[in-house]
């Protein structure tokens, strides 16, 4: 990354950034107002003159894309791009029309919508007088009489003149209750007793059955219109989807392009932006701006170590490592000075996953799965994760024929690299699973591993220290691999451990101990001395190197439980269910046949998602925690170009 | 080993019910050291999922790394899975 510094007058800064835009190169570096003497005078800059228009124009054409739910994201349905003369002028003269043209659809749409439900609510209000035999419009409007409408739940009692209509209904006994004025307020009085809610009246005329048929008819004619409305806008979304996108792709550039100032340093006559354009691109963004502004542009090439400011970091990996990409984010974006650890962890994770979930049939489920989805799933993310997953799949396929397994049975050879089978079931022969042997090579991956990351740390500091730090840091690291291969020697110079260098064979010296024990002793001594050289607080970690190489176990232990849960599934739906069954078949059997086929299927569906989710995390981890913590710090700004790769337009 | 036998045998004990006996201490050791680990490994695993979730609501981008800090303890039950498969095998 190369700091680059472009200074001109403000009649330039249209065509600066329409050049900067179209080459999607430059990271602007946003200027801050500060107080201090260098930036005096400048002001943060304003946007272009066309932004309010242009941004309005936005806003509407958001407004509609989104009440035809179309997203930014989709799709073109045509084939070729459109160009941006053609669409400039669509988005003067064509745009405003359809714009005006759907939302009066749509407000058409809301009104129908509005009066459906208000003839709901008055249905709603009618239903209580459904039974009501009489005008509903005689229910009101007396001088000498008062009337009642509600349910009551308790049976009433009246000793006044009066006359009553009820109903049964669901909700209760239903009264229409009419008596004389002057004996409202024993009427109240044996109404509060039998529990009585009132139901408001509703202010129509005729027979309240009628009403609601009428309303219903209502009810039905707008839905008519409403259809209507609909198919016109279903129309005007399937014909125009490609060009509402389109103009959306256009604006949102030319807000972008408008707004772009709001980061640029400003004085009343000219402007400053500043930014980063990897070195290789330098001249390709020089002589673009000279050709757009005619060399009125000044664009100064800032020395490195001219600027405080940490470049923005822009990946630089192989292909094959590109999705890896995607876990490095996760954790956190190399720092510009960093070791970029990508490309180990794109082989080593595979690697991890394939010795943990060493299973050709469990491999070959998640390969085609992989290739499956990726039809399926769109997103950048979503195919990085895809592509990840289709390598641990075959990393798991080659391990499961290096372990002779498919889907928990052995496969008709010898396991090539250790036994992971286990005893179980009536068919168990065999001398079991080799844990000794799988467990040390967990534990020397792990040595290996862990000296590997010390030795990124060591590189990684001799390139970003300076000075005396720089010697305590690389020293430091290196304290770690020798405390570590120290203990080791140690142990191997005590006891004799398969697969690992024997060296207990040398005479003693003193103490008990051999050359090796001692070359030991003094390489733990001086790891330990380096460490506290550069930080005593580091002494305190000592016994990680412990639990670190120990965490590599993980490898196996995960990985012999999920060839268990996978015997285990083997071993209930076929040893005990359908074997059973086959001796003597009946047709009970024949039912419990294909019971033992779901318990076989969702038993190994279940171990393949455990095996994928523990696979993957746990050799995640691995990198993230036990490797990662030794060199890597991470915190790295991304590199965000100014401007945008374009979908659907065409310059 | 018959000499061996012959004694066990005088204390009503064969070979056979000491070994089973031992096979099933075996078992028993490795039972309680995978449970006992799963559930400290629960215990730990208790506070941190619930931030984690708490942390994925305001902000769904850290999804990826509290699922991460989530499985950290797991290396406790493992720990205890691998003192149970040496016991075992």
């Amino acid at each position: 990354m190369t700091r680059v510094l472009i200074a001109a007058t403000r009649s330039q800064m249209e065509p600066v950034v329409r050049e900067l835009y179209r080459q999607h190169l430059f990271h602007i570096e946003e200027f801050v107002e500060k107080d201090s003497k260098e930036y005096e005078g400048y002001r943060i800059g304003t946007p272009l003159p066309s932004a309010n228009e242009t941004s309005r124009e936005l806003i509407r054409l958001r407004g509609i894309t989104s009440s035809f739910g179309i997203r930014e994201d989709e799709e073109f349905t045509g084939s070729r791009k459109m160009s941006a003369a053609h669409l400039k002028d669509v988005i003067e003269r064509e745009l405003p029309l359809l714009e005006g043209e759907t939302e009066e659809l749509l407000a058409k749409r809301a009104d129908l919508d509005a009066q459906v439900k208000e003839y709901e609510q008055k249905i709603e209000a009618l239903r209580s007088f459904q039974d009501v035999p009489f005008d509903l419009s005689l229910l009101g409007g007396f001088k000498m009489f008062s009337i009642y409408c509600g349910y009551i739940t308790k049976p009433l009692s009246l000793d006044v003149p009066h006359e009553i209509f009820s109903s049964e209904t669901k909700k209760g006994k239903f009264i229409v209750l009419v008596v004389h004025q002057k004996d409202r307020a024993s009427a109240e009085q044996a109404l509060l007793e039998a529990q009585f809610q009132a139901v408001a009246i509703p202010d129509e005329s005729g027979v309240a059955r009628d009403r609601i048929g009428f309303y219903e008819g209502q009810i039905l004619a707008k839905k008519g219109e409403m259809e209507v409305v609909n198919r016109k806008l279903e129309e005007i979304k399937t014909r125009y989807r490609d060009l509402f996108l389109a103009c959306h792709e256009l604006l949102s550039a030319d807000v972008e392009m408008a707004e772009a100032p709001l980061r640029f340093a400003t004085t009343g006559q000219s402007f400053i932006v500043e930014g980063w354009v990897p070195t290789m691109q330098l001249e390709k963004l020089r002589e673009g701006i000279h050709y757009a502004t005619g060399g009125k542009v000044l664009v100064y090439v800032c020395e490195p170590g001219e600027t405080p400011d940490i470049p923005p970091t822009e990946y630089r990996n192989p292909g094959f490592s590109k999705p890896t990409e995607l876990l490095m984010d996760v954790y956190s974006r190399p720092q510009y000075t960093e070791l970029d650890p990508t490309l180990i962890v794109s082989i080593v994770f595979p690697l991890f996953f394939g010795i943990i979930l060493g299973d050709v049939g469990y491999g070959a489920v998640l390969l085609v799965l992989s290739l499956g989805l990726r039809r399926f799933l769109k997103g950048e993310g979503m195919q990085k994760l895809i592509t990840i997953l289709r390598n641990a799949s075959i990393a798991s396929i080659v391990f499961g024929i290096l372990f002779s397994e498919g889907f928990g049975f052995s496969l008709p050879w010898e396991p090539i690299l250790f036994s992971r089978h286990l005893n179980i079931g009536t068919h168990a022969s065999g001398h079991g699973p080799d844990v000794i042997g799988l467990m040390i090579m967990a534990i020397w991956i792990g040595i290996l591993h862990i000296t590997f990351g010390r030795v990124l740390g060591m590189i990684n500091h001799a390139r970003q220290d300076h000075g005396l730090h720089r010697v305590k840091a690389v020293l430091a690291n290196l304290g770690w691999i020798m405390l570590l291969w120290g203990i080791l020697m140690t142990i191997w110079s005590m006891f004799s451990i398969p697969m690992m260098p024997n060296l207990t064979g040398m005479p003693p010296i003193a103490m008990g101990l051999n050359l090796a024990g001692i070359g030991g002793l003094v390489m733990i001594v001086l790891g330990v001395l380096f460490i506290a050289m550069d930080s005593p607080l580091e002494v305190v970690e000592l016994p990680t190197i412990l639990s670190h190489v120990l965490s590599y176990t993980r490898l196996v232990g995960i990985g012999l439980s999920s060839v268990a849960i996978a015997m285990v599934v083997n071993f209930i739906a076929i040893g005990l269910i359908i074997e059973p069954q086959l001796e003597d078949l009946t047709a009970v059997g024949i039912v419990l046949i294909v019971i033992g086929g779901i318990v076989l299927v969702l038993g190994h569906l279940l171990n393949t998602a455990l095996g994928v989710l523990g696979g993957a995390l746990q050799s995640l981890r691995l990198q993230y925690v036990e490797f990662f913590t030794k060199f890597y710090k991470g915190g790295g700004r991304k590199y965000n170009p100014f401007g945008m790769k374009k979908r659907f337009v065409e310059e | 080993m018959a000499d061996a036998a012959t004694t066990v045998a005088a204390t009503e004990m064969t070979l056979e019910m000491v070994k089973a006996s031992q096979m099933g201490m075996k078992a028993l050791g490795a039972g309680i050291a995978v449970g006992l680990t799963g559930i400290a490994t629960g215990i730990a695993e208790m506070a941190i999922g619930s931030a984690a979730v708490g942390a994925t609501a305001e902000n769904k981008d850290v999804f990826g790394l509290v699922l991460l800090l989530t499985v950290i303890p797991e290396t406790i039950v493992i720990f205890g899975l691998v003192v149970g498969l040496l016991l075992l095998f």
